[in-house]
């Protein structure tokens, strides 16, 4: 038994698919791919799968972190071109490795958010408005949590805040935080941000870069 | 692919996956490279429709040929349909994103009579009229299959064809003509004259139908050299017949979402309820090599986990346990589930049970249909309370703890004491349960029990029968809930306005087609959906079309009746029938064909053959 790690990317079509959803897209596409994934024992015996840090309904990932146990050696290459051989539109294997760092080390995400308004106009405000309010160091929004809603100050979750506008175009660089313990969905920001100038774009393009440690190094 | 201008909507509505297309395996070809677009409609949900598996074999059959292209199309979530109204979005299909009025074919499959107002509400979404006369270009020709279709009589204005029977060799013929009478620039009376000449297309325009003053039919007469009959189209030999060895698999959870074939059509079982078994005859098998194969490929292109093994009766299956131990090496090997629906577990092999449970263990169900053997014997369901007993005693010595039983009520001849029997058959399941010596510590038994509300149907030996008002059906589950007295076993209902409903549709005539598009444009649609079936609409649209709906579901019809189906020919015949229905009220049994041929005459569709009694003289 060997643990792998997979990367993906996931856009395109592929956003629509939930993370629920993917779990049963990813454990066929392995099994169309003919890659010995090693099974839990037990009553109900399942393939071995983990998504380190699932990807909200509508969101891109360029570079997503899945582990699964394999029970043959298989070459890191062979395994990547055997996965992208069989799968769906808008998911890619991007990489293939040992995993290096724990699940429980993710810390952060880095996103890059576009913005689309009717209006250069409308565009200008909101980056004005928005930069002024990070800055400040004050965005409370409720946050859904298990044990009910509460009110949080989302700058206390951001790690890095950059924005720039062009034409009606908004473009957001952005490092929120990411994990198990505290975490910060990029949507949950955006609509804290819109409700705050009662913005209302035209589209919103959330794409998440990658994952990051602590000391904001790449998750590997 | 969606259309663009969907976009911006999809992360507002619910699972937007359902609108999405992209899914593996589904076709994307060049449109101007092919000579005919065929819009698969399903008029149910996406999670409905893609569990279905007829749709699965008509896609990959068209999109088997060059010149055609199929993709699909589903009826939208009412949230959907809100976006696409609003937006002046029309209906489209998943794989081109084009909007479905522009397709040469729009091929509906009608598999329950409440999804008569989605068909509506889709064609109405896609920017064409609802009825036939209306659509006065050669294409879409709008057509139905299914079920349903034996009785075409309510949805007749609506489509232009309907197919009674296989579609697999129609469809391609079908499709051939149409070719060519667009290529020559053919108007569609001009089409459907010459389709209606194809064996197993009906086309409803080209029948006029008389009333008598007590609103029974008097005449239905062919017109423009239309058959007088239509016999259902037959598939001789199931081994040649297309198969598909792709299913497209999707990404959201559906209801089936497996690798599912076939193992035979028909029954050899003649339970005088059940519809599928007389529209299906006469029996035709495939061969355990040929089911092997098709399910190794279509779990190879899918990555499934799971088989289903498909039929009426899947123990009545002569192959069956070759076929399983031929499948159990590789399936174990791969972590695959074989899943035998309908199965009868006291003829199947103890040892070769618990092998296939040895992947995933599946639930247990029995059909007992009635609650004693008096109305067992009148429905004719052969299962005796021993073999039951027996087999859930077998069950639970094997661990498993919870029962599922199949029930109808508003049989004929029923009685309280026939109710009542439902219950006792459920305590004994109980009380079989704690003879059991080696019963698991600690774990209670749950028996469940599902109960339906019979719908007489077309083609059975039931046709003449008076179907239970609502109001006495909800009295008899009343009387059975009363009857249960432990909080083992627990009762789960239908809605008796909804078997009601479909009782209508099910032995209606085309006068019916004005209260459907009334109750449509009165908001109804996805009436299948219980949180959506808007009971006061449908009323008023009874009321206001002058429409007794009880003169469809609550009358007992003569024999020498004209029904509104009888220009249909699905190779039972009516003698067969009329004398089934006579031994229902004398509660005399007909063996099943394995031991007897009953004579039911579906033979004669398959050159005299059947596979259950080999050769006869036809």
């Amino acid at each position: 038994m060997k643990s792998v790690r997979l990367w993906f990317k996931k856009d395109g079509l592929a956003v629509y698919i939930s993370h629920l959803d993917m779990n049963r897209c990813m454990t066929r596409a392995v099994r169309r791919a003919d890659i010995p994934l090693w099974y839990t024992e037990g009553f109900n015996p399942h393939p071995y799968m983990t998504f380190l840090m699932p990807l909200p309904l509508g969101q891109s990932g360029m570079r997503e972190p899945l582990d699964i146990r394999i029970e043959e050696e298989l070459t890191f290459k062979e395994i990547k071109n055997r996965l992208n051989a069989v799968m769906p539109e808008g998911i890619e294997i991007v990489d293939v490795a040992k995993p290096i760092c724990k699940p429980n080390e993710i810390a952060a995400g880095e996103y890059e958010i576009d913005v689309e308004f009717v209006s250069e106009g409308e565009a200008e405000g909101f980056a004005a408005g928005a930069k002024a309010v990070i800055g400040g160091g004050i965005l409370n929004a409720e946050k859904r949590s298990k044990r009910g809603i509460k009110t949080v100050n989302l700058c206390e979750l951001i790690r890095s805040f950059e924005i720039k506008q062009e034409e009606n175009l908004v473009r957001i660089k952005t490092v929120l935080a990411a994990g198990n313990s505290v975490n910060l969905n990029a949507e949950l920001l955006m609509s804290a941000l819109y409700n705050e100038f009662s913005a209302e774009p035209e589209k919103t393009e959330i794409v998440r870069t990658g994952l990051l440690r602590e000391d904001l190094s790449i998750f590997e | 692919m969606y259309p663009k201008e969907i976009e911006k909507f999809l992360l507002k509505v619910q699972k937007p996956g359902r609108y999405t297309g992209g899914e593996l395996n589904s076709v994307v070809k060049d449109k101007s490279k092919v000579d005919i677009r065929y819009a698969f409609c399903f008029p149910d949900t996406y999670e409905i429709g893609m569990s279905h598996l007829g749709m699965k074999i008509l896609y990959s059959l068209v999109n088997a040929r060059e010149d055609a292209w199929c993709e699909r199309v589903f009826a939208p979530w009412v949230d959907m349909e809100e976006v696409m109204r609003e937006n002046n979005i029309p209906l489209y299909a998943l794989e081109s994103g084009d909007a479905i009025k522009d397709f040469d074919v729009l091929g509906f499959t009608m598999q329950y009579e409440l999804s008569y107002t989605n068909v509506l509400n889709m064609l109405d979404l896609a920017g064409l009229p609802v009825r036939s006369k209306d659509r006065t270009s050669l294409t879409p020709i709008v057509i139905a299959g299914g079920a349903c279709v034996c009785n075409s009589e309510p949805i007749a204005e609506f489509f232009d064809i309907t197919l009674p029977g296989d579609g697999e060799e129609v469809t391609n013929e079908l499709i051939d003509l149409l070719k060519e009478y667009k290529a020559k620039g053919a108007s569609k009376h001009e089409f459907l004259v010459a389709a209606a000449q194809i064996k197993g297309v009906y086309v409803p325009s080209l029948y006029e139908v008389e009333y008598n003053e007590d609103n029974t039919v008097k005449s239905v007469t062919p017109t423009n050299g239309a058959p007088e009959k239509v016999v259902k189209r037959n598939v001789a030999n199931l081994d040649e017949m297309f198969s598909p060895s792709e299913f497209v698999v999707p990404f959201l959870e559906v209801v089936h979402d497996r690798t599912t074939v076939e193992i035979f059509r028909g029954c050899i079982r003649g339970c005088r309820f059940c519809q599928a078994g007389f529209l299906n005859r006469p029996l035709r098998s495939k061969s355990p090599e040929v089911v092997e194969a098709q399910c190794k490929a279509i779990c190879d292109s899918t990555g499934y986990d799971e088989i289903s093994l498909c039929s009426l009766s899947t123990s009545d299956y002569r192959g069956l346990e070759t076929l399983i131990k031929n499948m159990l090496p590789w399936t174990i090997d791969e972590k695959i589930n074989i899943a035998l629906p309908s199965l009868r577990a006291d003829n199947f092999p103890k040892e070769l049970m618990e092998k296939l449970n040895a992947v995933r263990r599946s639930g247990l169900t029995f059909a007992p249909e009635a609650g004693t053997q008096r109305l067992r014997d009148v429905i004719n369901k052969n299962i005796t309370e021993e073999e039951v007993l027996r087999t859930a005693a077998q069950a639970f010595s094997g661990g498993w703890t919870a029962v599922k039983l199949y029930f109808m009520i508003g049989l004929p001849t029923e009685t309280e004491e026939d109710i009542r029997g439902i219950a006792n058959l459920a305590q004994a399941v109980v009380d079989e349960f704690y003879k059991n010596p080696d019963k698991p510590k600690g774990k209670s038994v749950s028996v469940s029990i599902s109960l339906a509300s019979l719908v007489p149907k077309p083609f059975t030996p039931f046709q003449w029968e008076p179907q239970d008002k609502p109001d006495t059906l909800i009295e008899k589950q009343d009387f059975l809930i009363n009857c249960v007295t432990t909080r083992k076993v627990n009762v789960s209902r239908h809605v008796p306005w909804t078997s009601f409903l479909e009782g209508v549709f099910a032995r209606g005539d085309r006068r019916l087609a004005d209260v459907i598009e009334t109750a449509w444009r009165k908001g109804c649609r996805l009436d299948g959906w219980s949180e959506h079936l808007k009971k006061d609409a449908w009323e008023e649209s009874f009321a206001e079309n002058g429409i007794d709906p009880f003169f469809y579901t609550a009358r007992r019809r003569d024999y020498d009746e004209i029904l509104p189906w009888e220009h249909m020919d699905y190779g039972v015949t009516k003698k067969f029938l009329i004398s089934e229905n006579k031994k229902a009220h004398e509660g005399v049994t007909t063996a099943c064909c394995r031991e007897k041929c009953a004579g039911c005459g579906a033979n004669k569709l398959n050159g005299g053959v059947c596979d259950e009694i080999g050769k006869t003289v036809v």
